[in-house]
């Protein structure tokens, strides 16, 4: 059977490459990310059977004027350590064909989709957390009017290497109202509605189990050239399964997001409350498997060391909450800005419980999170930049993960210097500090990376965790990078945590070993 | 291990074919949220066209458009060319982008990839991810971003005007 898959790869590539002489063009990308494990009993690391963990992705796709085809080849050799499902397998798995016109596409074999926000439906990948919820099955769209956008979707949805054993249908319909009247009008004042149902067929004793669940979701964009609003509610019908532990009332979402924008200054103000709104392909699935919607934490999404240690993930079961964003740009020249101007920026995420079991709008005393942060970003000379960062957490530990322990209250501080000592060579570093009482105590990290443009950047960085583990993090790495293509090496240590990319987290287990990522796109 | 050369041997013949120099027909979304073709973006004027794919959770890619920015009129001078910054930030992030670019000052026309249909049909693993467009054509692209990786840009820039 892989063999046979291999020789229609195969095929499929001198098809491709026969058919370049003509029109057609080809393209593609490949990306792997491979891990040799070593014993580490000061982290608690355990240790694979195979010491290897291996994640590769191949994908191609070939473009013919208005049609496109495309196939994804997954090879785990095993699956790295913390990857949601243990695989020792490789298989091909998306595949599509597409045609594409001014006002009609169909697209059959595997897809993605989002309608709305995706609080509804939305099908996704990210690789590096293991999700690929692409249906499979057939995408229609039409523009039967120029203000009328309208899209079908049917197909069953991917699961790891399997299909989900149930039927995902869709509608969604949006209008732009700016579109009907033949001037353009200076505010857009857009309406769409989606529907998504699925059934799964249910043999238990339950009387009037619903076998079916549908959805709904109703939103309206408002975009001033400043100030923009925006709505969405999302009702979804009683789906009792395994991850919402039966609970048989409906769902329901409200997220509005309100900003203001003027040059040089810009504000976000979203509020989002949820009831019941985990959505899965399956009753059975649990985790990250299966997800039929898309509920991000709305907080700051940060990417250095000690402010990814505690991230809050949405309570799908429950939550009431938002957040605020100010950004401020002083200019050149000017008393704030200096001589070289400065960015400042301001951010406050809030989530807490409902107050009572039926109001989906009542703040209850429960709080499950928040995240306060300001950041500057000051340059002070044509060489010298740095960014500042405060960040202050309080993280509910009982909500979050589960674990009857006191709420985890943090204040971090974050140095980032850039010396661009030459014209293409950079010295960046950065010095971090987390202060808590609570949990494993303080961490501190430091980080040195030399970059040599375009090609070359070696780093070598440390996490410590003092006074209650004392225990070093450190890692040392480069990369080499030629046009679309990347190479880098690592070694070191992988702190057990979670681990969260776009939103949306996953455990990942303590590791020691060497890291080796390729990505390539051609 | 059959599998890995297997599949870095595909890699292999693939990137000895010429690359892909059409551009897709991707739906993307300016900031009012209106729908616009990825290839009708003005691709096949004569004025070179970086295309930059970035979000605002990522630092790397905010560095490289601040440093483009800063030097934004400066280098028109020298080499005419037009940034289009496409942010792939899903929707937990979307609706920071519009106030994230007005509170930066940056010069740049920006567009959205909410599901990043376009940066699939690109086939780009990761950002900061930069192409210079010329004519229609992708005449080169780059993969992450250190510092100094604009000067490269520039000077790519340059030989393509």
């Amino acid at each position: 059977m892989k063999k046979l898959q291999l020789l229609i790869t195969a095929l499929l590539f001198t098809f491709i490459l026969s058919a370049q002489k003509d029109n057609g063009h080809f393209s593609g990308s490949f990306e792997s990310f491979t891990q040799y494990y070593h014993k580490d009993t000061k982290i608690d690391a355990v240790l694979p059977p195979d010491k290897i963990g291996s994640n590769n992705f191949l994908k191609l796709d070939y473009n013919y004027k208005q049609f496109t085809a495309g196939v994804q080849f997954e090879a785990y050799l095993p699956s790295i350590q913390g990857y949601p499902y243990l695989l020792n397998d490789a298989k091909l798995v998306n595949k599509y064909f597409k045609y594409n016109s001014n006002n009609f596409s169909v697209q059959v074999g595997d897809f993605y989709e989002q309608f709305g926000s995706g609080l509804v439906f939305r099908a996704w990948e990210n690789r590096q957390i293991g999700i690929n919820n692409a249906l499979e099955g057939a995408n229609i769209q039409v523009t039967p009017l120029p203000f009328l956008n309208l899209k079908a979707i049917y197909g069953r949805q991917r699961k790891v290497f399997e299909y989900a054993n149930s039927n995902i249908r869709g509608l969604d319909a949006e209008i732009d109202f700016s579109k009907t009247s033949k001037t353009i009008p200076a505010t857009r004042v857009a309406a769409g509605f989606s529907y998504v149902s699925r059934y799964q067929e249910y043999t238990g004793p339950i009387v009037d189990f619903p076998a079916t669940v549908n959805a709904t979701s109703t939103r309206l964009d408002i975009n001033g050239g400043t100030a923009s609003l925006s709505l969405e509610y999302v009702h979804k019908k009683s789906d009792p399964h395994e991850a919402n532990n039966f609970d048989n009332t409906s769902g329901k979402a409200f997220l509005t997001n309100l900003s203001l924008a003027k040059n040089n200054f810009g504000s976000i103000l979203t509020f989002r409350t949820l009831e019941n709104m985990d959505f899965r392909s399956e009753r059975e699935s649990i985790q990250s498997i299966g997800l039929m919607n898309f509920i991000p934490a709305i907080t700051r999404q940060h990417d250095y060391l000690t402010t990814n240690i505690y991230v809050y993930n949405a309570q799908t079961m429950g939550e009431i909450g938002g957040q605020l964003d100010l950004f401020y740009n002083a200019q050149k020249n000017t008393g704030l800005g200096g001589k070289y101007g400065s960015k400042f920026s301001l951010n406050f995420s809030g989530y807490r419980g409902h107050g009572s079991m039926d109001g989906l709008f009542s703040f209850g005393d429960n709080e499950y999170f928040h995240d306060l942060n300001l950041e500057w970003k000051k340059k002070w000379s044509e060489k010298f930049s740095t960014i500042l960062l405060y960040q202050h957490v309080l993280y509910n530990r009982m909500v979050i993960e589960g674990e009857p322990f006191p709420d985890v209250k943090t204040h971090t501080i974050v140095l980032n210097a850039l010396l661009k000592y030459a014209k293409k060579k950079a010295f960046r570093f950065e010095l971090q500090h987390l202060a808590t009482k609570q949990d494993r105590g303080n961490w501190a990290a430091a980080l040195t990376e030399f970059s040599f443009a375009p090609s070359w950047t070696f780093y070598l960085s440390d996490l410590y965790n003092y006074g209650i583990t004392d225990t070093h993090y450190a890692t040392i790495g480069g990369s080499y990078t030629r046009g679309g293509t990347r190479f880098g090496l690592s070694y070191g240590r992988q702190r057990a945590g979670l681990f969260c990319v776009g939103g949306v987290c996953r455990y990942v287990p303590a590791a020691t070993g060497f890291t080796a990522t390729l990505t390539s796109t051609f | 291990m059959k599998k890995i050369i297997t599949s870095f041997s595909l890699v292999l013949i693939s990137t000895i074919c010429l690359g892909q120099n059409d551009l897709p027909d991707t739906k993307i979304r300016s900031l009012a949220g209106t729908e616009v073709l990825f290839s009708s973006l003005g691709m096949n004027s004569d004025t070179a066209i970086i295309i930059s794919l970035w979000a605002t959770w990522c630092i790397p890619c905010i560095q490289e458009l601040e440093a483009i920015s800063e030097q934004y009129e400066e280098r028109q001078k020298e080499t005419p060319f037009k940034l289009i910054a496409i942010s792939v930030d899903d929707s937990r992030t979307t609706n920071r982008v519009k106030p994230f670019v007005k509170g930066r000052g940056w010069p740049f026309e920006i567009y959205l990839d909410v599901n990043s249909d376009l940066k699939r049909a690109l086939n780009i693993n990761d950002v900061p991810h930069v192409l210079i467009i010329k004519s229609g054509k992708i005449v080169y692209q780059h993969n992450g971003y250190v510092a100094g990786n604009e000067e490269v840009l520039f000077e790519k820039l340059k030989i393509n005007r």
